[in-house]
């Protein structure tokens, strides 16, 4: 009997695998990473304030001690350096009757905080916000989008897909119409075209990215679904006398869910990445929230007068989360392989 | 045989080849075999499936993936060089001229996007330096030699245009077409149809005297041995069990092993209680003796039996579309009837294509029939709605040919087991069914521990036990086994056969086999 | 069946669809779009100037008639004038096909060879450290924004070293090839190269698995034989189906670098069509665009059988 000492269904063999592989381990652990960062981010843990002014514009990266700005709220008054008793010029002086309602009125504006930046690792963007914090900030709408777009386009695509390739026939002609009515159009104008009926924000985004990106896990399940359909297995479900809906489910979908999970990290990389073009178009968030792509649509007047660091920042963490994610999708794929299997 | 040289021509010693799994470990494939292949002699290398014997056969001119690894202990010497030592460059000026190998499935090992005529004269140029046009001929003179009608045409065709048997021809034409001293072949026949398997024997045969060369012929098959070797070598999980002449092999065998290996071939004459089976032979628990001499079974059916299942004038026919609007009609199944009575076996034989899987598919209604009627207990199968179908999908089963595809890999034996028992209503909660489950398995000689693993860690003939524990579950009343048997090893072989009379025995079955080969089932009816 | 047949075939399932596009154009632009005569009115115009200029446009009418002129306008291909510009919609159209083309094709044929070649070497030397390092660094480059890279190239190869300029458009073609076009080119290709090597070198892996390479390396032929012979005819089938499957995309260009590179080309013509409401522009873009898709699909599907001899056509 060729059996292990525990038994292992396939994912857990899959796992197995994985762990063998020292660079998918890694990225499976700078994903973690990216995760946690954008939970602490939405708890308000790290770059609450990430839209303070904390610096001079454009201050290059720095690990000092940034020095706070001038507080613009501080009492109108003398200056404070004068050690000599001030000289009286009130008899000229034709303000002198207006000071002290003006020390009053002064006196009721509220002062606004001098936050204080402590360390400016990727220096300070034009208006003087923190990087560091915006890219942090940023990671909440960029990877929200991604993987919520992703989870909306793979649902939409593969119960699609498994209808039309399960039942053939009409159904499979009618989703095939769809497929290439939807696919003859440019995809820029299915954005342009959902961008305008919903209002800027970041659910649209959502809704774009998922509509429009479904076609390609729509393609493979329904391939997958086509060749499953004559399989062994299912033919004796059938035998045994399994519904249609449970063949579909809960015989064929695990067998072709590996296939689904990698096509989600790759839809997950893709949004991640078509976000940025979509801020650049100004479809993207509107202005009162970040994200990597409103950052990197800033940079591009901001690397002609030499400004690299909001560049590197969110182009940086971009490359490294996508990275980290497609090389993790690689070595799940490699691991899921059911041709190893057998 | 005549007696040439003394000196072998192939000589293999000390093999010894290791594969590196996934996980580091080594698996021994082949451990420590060695023997001679003598010029102009045949040598049949045989054993299971797992003896080791087609790793030997590839890794003599190197071509095994790169996860093996042979000791550095280990010699294969052909004409006076060590083959393990030579270069890439010598490697290459032996391969394919000195000694050649045909592989089992000749389709994929064709080069699906060349002409058969280009795959051929490639080695032509190649090795001998032909100019195209010589080369050409030189095609025609060898696909006439390997039988192939009508070669000028033959020459432009693609290898998914040709039947099984004419692939191999051409596989053999491609082998033999530089004359090699040697040539291997690795159960060269074993994915052809029978009456096709006999052909390409004789052709190997009449070229192996016209050619005057060595062949080293790797089988799985002891009936084929006796005709085409004059030395055979036995293996069993990668070492060397006997070796002897085939006449004093077949007369005398001496390992128990190669004993097993004779008595378990199935014959017609006989119709044993039970199978032998190898295990009775290795343990020497049982008196082989007694074995033999046990009563035969009962054959055939009287008029009274009952018949539990009718098919009458059943008819089956595929289209194809082969222009705008003409379609083209392919019968499968015409006017096919026949009748199975209550506790007996009948079989359906014919060769691949010949449509008898298509009729097991359409009495289940698994496939739409164009005609006929499937009577069960006068009741017609093919009318009944799909929910009134369901009762009767209890009543009537199926066993499929390929037990590696035939069970979800992704479900539990459990999950495998419980599923007919809960669409079908057997038992009364979760816990009953588990029992059932499990005294099931151990009906079919599996622990009920079997019950929480996954298909992929049994074998061939375990899963195939499991695919008949699951529909047992529901109790049927007939079972249709559509070559149930016939990917699995001889031995494991009879093991489930004996399975399928006892249970036929105690449970009043009534079965409808299926099969290729007369030889495997006529033991069974 | 045979050729004509099969052709005839695939012409007439093109219908329905193109029924589906113009109808979804349509719906989309009466429904999404805005109202073109009040952008046209300047958006200050008062209700008479705008009713007007509503009768001018033609949309006074009902959605029926409305959809049926569209048919017909499809049928003689004759779209009338761009509401923005008062070009003839054809003139625009041939002109702005022009440019995307000249960057489109270089770059398809690039980063085809490229690739091809790439994915070759790359399987040759499977498994060594080679083959891990150039994929990581596809998979590094992939990760990148295009957007990114635009900013970078330009800034660096136009601004820095001032190679080439950052951006702009000629009339003459040979202008445009060599001085206009290098840096969006090049840019194009450098990006598209990961991820068709990738793919690429997925196809060459698995042909090179199959039996038939083996029974090549009995037959004695060396392995860059087998590689460029065997396995490449082989591989060349994905490949030039991937290949087809781009063919559609080559005529909307790349919107990012027309816009970037200041290119008058058909896909900076469809986002400024957009944000005019210049609905006859949309109309016979989407409309050519459907055509063209399905054209290229089916050349594709046909060039298929001569590439492959074991298909037929079903």
């Amino acid at each position: 009997m060729t059996h292990a000492t525990d038994s292992a269904g396939p994912w857990a063999l899959a796992w197995r695998r994985f762990k063998q592989d020292r660079v998918a381990l890694v990225s499976l652990c700078i994903t973690a990473f990216f995760l946690l960062v954008m939970f602490a981010s939405y708890a308000g843990l790290l770059a609450r304030n990430w839209s303070a002014e904390v610096a001079p514009s454009y201050t290059a990266p720095t690990l000092q001690k940034v020095t706070p700005l001038a507080n613009t709220h501080e009492q109108v008054g003398l200056p404070q350096t004068f050690t000599d008793p001030p000289v009286d010029i009130s008899d000229i002086d034709p303000l002198t009757p207006h000071y002290q309602e003006w020390q009053q009125l002064t006196a009721q504006v509220a002062k606004a905080q001098a936050a204080q930046a402590t360390h400016l690792f990727f220096g300070a963007d034009k208006w003087g916000r923190d990087v560091l914090a915006k890219v942090i900030k940023g990671s909440e709408v960029s990877m929200t989008v991604g993987i919520v777009a992703a989870l909306l386009s793979v649902m939409i695509g593969a119960v699609l897909g498994a209808l039309a390739g399960y039942f053939g026939g009409v159904i499979d002609a009618c989703m095939e119409w769809l497929y290439n009515v939807l696919t003859s159009l440019p995809s820029i104008l299915l954005i342009l075209a959902v961008a305008a009926v919903f209002s800027r924000g970041f659910m649209t985004i959502i809704l774009i990215l998922g509509l429009t990106g479904w076609t390609g896990v729509y393609r493979l399940l329904r391939a997958e679904y086509l060749q499953h359909r004559e399989r062994t297995y299912v033919r004796a479900a059938e035998a045994l006398g399994a519904s249609h809906a449970s063949r579909m489910f809960r015989h064929i979908l695990p067998n072709v869910s590996h296939v689904l999970l990698v096509q989600f990290s790759m839809n997950v990389v893709g949004f991640i990445k078509a976000e940025v073009i979509l801020s650049f178009l100004g479809l993207g968030v509107p202005v009162d929230m970040v994200s990597w792509g409103t950052m990197l649509a800033e940079t591009q007047e901001e690397l002609v007068i030499g400004k690299w660091w909001q560049l590197l920042a969110a182009g940086g963490s971009m490359a490294i989360l996508v990275t980290a994610i497609s090389l993790f999708a690689d070595a799940v794929r490699d691991a899921l392989d059911p041709k190893l299997n057998e | 045989m005549s007696n040439s040289d003394s000196t072998p021509l192939l000589s293999i010693q000390a093999l010894h080849i290791a594969f590196a799994t996934a996980n580091r470990a080594q698996v021994d494939a082949v451990k420590g075999v060695s023997f001679d292949v003598f010029p102009k002699q045949t040598l049949a290398l045989v054993g299971e499936s797992g003896s080791g014997k087609s790793v030997t056969a590839t890794a003599i001119l190197r071509l095994l993936p790169k996860t093996a690894r042979i000791a550095p202990h280990s010699r294969i010497e052909f004409a006076g060089r060590n083959l393990l030592q030579l270069n890439a460059a010598e490697l290459r000026a032996v391969r394919g001229k000195d000694i050649s190998m045909v592989f089992q499935d000749p389709l994929s090992s064709l080069n699906p996007v060349f002409t058969v005529g280009e795959q051929i004269a490639e080695s032509l140029r190649l090795h001998l330096g032909m100019s195209n046009k010589q080369a050409l001929t030189r095609v025609v003179e060898l696909l006439n030699a390997v039988g192939i009608p009508r070669p000028e045409a033959r020459l432009n065709s693609y290898p998914h245009e040709l039947s099984g048997g004419q692939q191999q021809r051409v596989m053999i034409a491609m082998a033999i077409a530089c004359e090699p001293k040697l040539l291997i072949a690795d159960e060269p026949t074993t994915a052809l149809d029978v009456t096709v398997q006999k052909q390409i024997l004789e052709l190997l045969m009449r070229l192996r005297e016209q050619q005057h060369m060595a062949m080293l012929f790797i089988t799985h098959d002891l009936a084929l041995v006796r005709e085409i070797a004059s030395r055979v070598v036995v293996m069993q999980q990668g070492e060397v069990r006997e070796q002897n002449t085939t006449e004093k092999l077949f007369a005398a065998p001496q390992h128990p092993y190669t004993c097993a290996l004779m008595a378990c071939r199935p014959r017609l004459d006989v119709r044993p209680q039970r199978l032998p089976v190898i295990d009775d032979y290795l343990t020497a628990t049982s008196d082989t003796n007694q074995l033999a001499a046990q009563p035969q079974r009962q054959r055939g059916t009287s008029p009274q039996d009952e018949i539990v299942l009718e098919v009458r004038n059943l008819a089956k026919q595929f289209t194809l579309k082969t222009g705008l609007f003409a379609r083209e009609h392919i019968t499968a199944v015409d006017n096919v009837s026949f009748r199975l009575p209550r506790g007996k076996t009948l079989g359906i034989v014919g060769e691949s294509g010949s449509g008898k899987s298509t009729t097991a598919l359409a009495v289940l209604r698994l496939i739409k029939a164009n005609g006929g009627e499937v009577l069960f207990e006068g009741q017609d199968l093919l009318r009944l709605s799909e929910s009134d179908m369901l009762a009767y999908r209890r009543r009537i089963q199926i066993v499929f040919q390929n037990p590696y595809a035939s069970l979800n890999p992704r479900f539990t034996i459990a999950h495998l087991l419980l599923e007919p028992m809960h669409i079908h209503r057997v038992g009364k909660d979760i816990n009953e069914r588990m029992q059932l489950a499990a005294s099931m398995l151990q009906r079919v000689g599996l622990p009920a521990e079997a019950l929480h693993r996954y298909p992929h860690e049994f074998s061939g003939g375990q899963r195939q036990r499991i695919a008949i524990a699951r529909c047992l579950t529901v109790k049927p009343e007939v079972l249709i086994c559509d070559e149930a048997v016939s990917a699995l090893d001889v031995s494991v072989q009879a093991q489930v056969l004996n399975l399928l009379q006892d249970l036929q025995d105690e449970f009043g079955l009534s079965y409808i086999f299926y099969l290729a080969r007369l030889e495997r089932g006529e033991v069974f009816f | 069946m045979n050729l004509s047949a099969f052709i005839i075939k695939r012409l007439m399932n093109m219908i329905p669809t193109l029924l589906g596009v113009m109808l979804l154009v349509f719906v989309l632009f009466n429904w999404v779009g805005g109202d073109p005569a009040y952008i046209l009115a300047g958006k200050i115009g008062d209700p008479k100037q705008i009713a007007n200029i509503r009768h001018q446009l033609g949309v006074d009418r009902s959605y029926w008639i409305q959809l049926w002129i569209f048919f017909k306008q499809v049928c003689t291909f004759d779209f009338g004038r761009s509401w923005s510009t008062g070009e003839l919609v054809s003139d625009v159209l041939l002109s702005r096909v022009g440019p995307t083309l000249t960057i489109m094709v270089p770059v398809l044929i690039l980063e085809t060879l490229l690739a091809t070649l790439f994915a070759l070497w790359v399987s040759y030397v499977r498994g060594s450290l080679t083959d891990r390092v150039v994929m990581v660094i596809c998979t590094v480059a992939m990760s990148i924004s295009f957007l990114v890279y635009i900013i970078v190239f330009q800034w660096l190869f136009g601004y820095r070293l001032g190679w080439f300029p950052v951006q702009g458009w000629a009339d003459g073609f040979l202008t445009n090839l060599t001085r206009y076009a290098p840096l969006p080119v090049m840019l194009a290709v450098f990006v598209s190269l990961s991820p068709s090597l990738r793919l690429y070198r997925s196809f060459v892996l698995e042909e090179m698995n199959h039996d038939y390479v083996r029974t090549a390396r009995a037959k004695g032929i060396s392995e860059r034989a087998i590689m460029l012979k065997h396995v490449l005819r082989n591989a060349a089938i994905p490949i030039l189906t991937n290949v087809g499957m781009a063919l559609p995309g080559l005529f909307v260009g790349s919107f990012l670098l027309e816009v970037f590179f200041s290119i008058p080309g058909l896909g900076r013509e469809v986002v400024e069509s957009v944000n005019r409401s210049d609905f006859p522009v949309i109309k016979a873009i989407t409309v050519y665009l459907a055509i063209l898709t399905m054209l290229a699909n089916l050349l594709v599907d046909v060039l298929y059988r001569w590439v492959d001899p074991r298909v037929t056509f079903k």
